[in-house]
């Protein structure tokens, strides 16, 4: 109904919509460029998104219109800001033996669900962002709108114009990169 | 199928877990899981991660960002006047 209005001209239904979504898309910027002061980029999005307003027709839903710009302006965003090279994460695979069973016992998986123990909030919380920016454009674009953002599967790959099949590989990808980083943060000296 | 093992098993966990399997590997994954503790334990460690990682890069809201968002439109309204 606002966006229907918004696209009709209505700068006060426009107003509604921005605040109603401004923390998602603050967040959502945040998580997929790193940059703690994701302001800018919220403002280019909104900013691109009024002025192409007039063209939205209601096909799709304005959130899943309104992330799919805020996933382009982080792509372009991050291009302009290339930094060195980071260490992809492919270390932190799960490993096999030879009969194709876990390298590693129980003991070892739950590691991951005491991570929190091994290091204070902060480290662990500037680790967790590392990691993130660590993981290929592809999978981490997924990852976040599928499990940070908790959009269904479906709208992903909607927002990123791929398949749904596509978004839960590059999901699963990530899982199992995030899960193995995790894993293996080590115990905080004492 | 040929035998299920940890390894093939993590492969379709994405998609067991999103219910997309079909039955009979569905239910070769279940046989699996439940007769092996390491995938027991891995899957839990692989279901907590989006959790995990959802608590630890959970952005503050700039308590400014509402203001700047506002004055940013109105001065793109006042340089470009809608045509009447």
């Amino acid at each position: 109904m606002l966006a229907a209005l918004a696209a009709r001209g209505d700068d006060h239904a426009f107003d509604l919509l921005m605040e109603r979504y401004q923390a998602r898309v603050f967040r959502l910027a945040s998580r997929l460029t790193n940059d703690t002061d994701a302001g800018d980029i919220v403002q280019e999005v909104f900013l691109r998104v009024y002025r192409r307003m007039g063209s939205f027709r209601g096909d799709a839903r304005f959130s899943t219109w309104l992330y799919s710009v805020t996933a382009n302006a982080c792509r372009m965003w991050r291009r302009a800001h290339a930094r060195r090279p980071t260490a992809p994460l492919d270390d932190f695979l799960p490993q096999f033996d030879s009969t194709g069973t876990h390298a590693h016992s129980p003991a070892h998986f739950e590691r991951t669900m005491h991570v929190e123990e091994r290091l204070d909030r902060q480290r662990l919380a500037e680790a967790a962002q590392q990691a993130l920016a660590r993981l290929p454009e592809l999978y981490r674009q997924a990852f976040v709108l599928r499990d940070l953002e908790e959009l269904p599967t479906e709208e992903v790959a909607e927002i990123l114009g791929v398949q749904a099949a596509t978004i839960r590989q590059r999901v699963h990808r990530a899982r199992l990169l995030l899960r193995g980083f995790l894993n293996a943060i080590p115990e905080k000296s004492r | 199928m040929n035998q299920m093992t940890c390894k093939s098993g993590v492969k379709l966990l994405m998609e067991y877990l999103e219910g997309t399997l079909p039955e009979d590997v569905r239910t070769a994954v279940e046989a699996h899981v439940a007769a092996c503790p390491r995938c027991v334990a891995f899957i839990a460690s692989y279901r907590e991660t989006p959790r995990l990682m959802r608590d630890l890069t959970e952005a503050a809201i700039p308590a400014d960002l509402a203001d700047s968002l506002r004055t940013h439109l109105r001065a793109h309204r006042q340089q470009t006047p809608k045509q009447s």
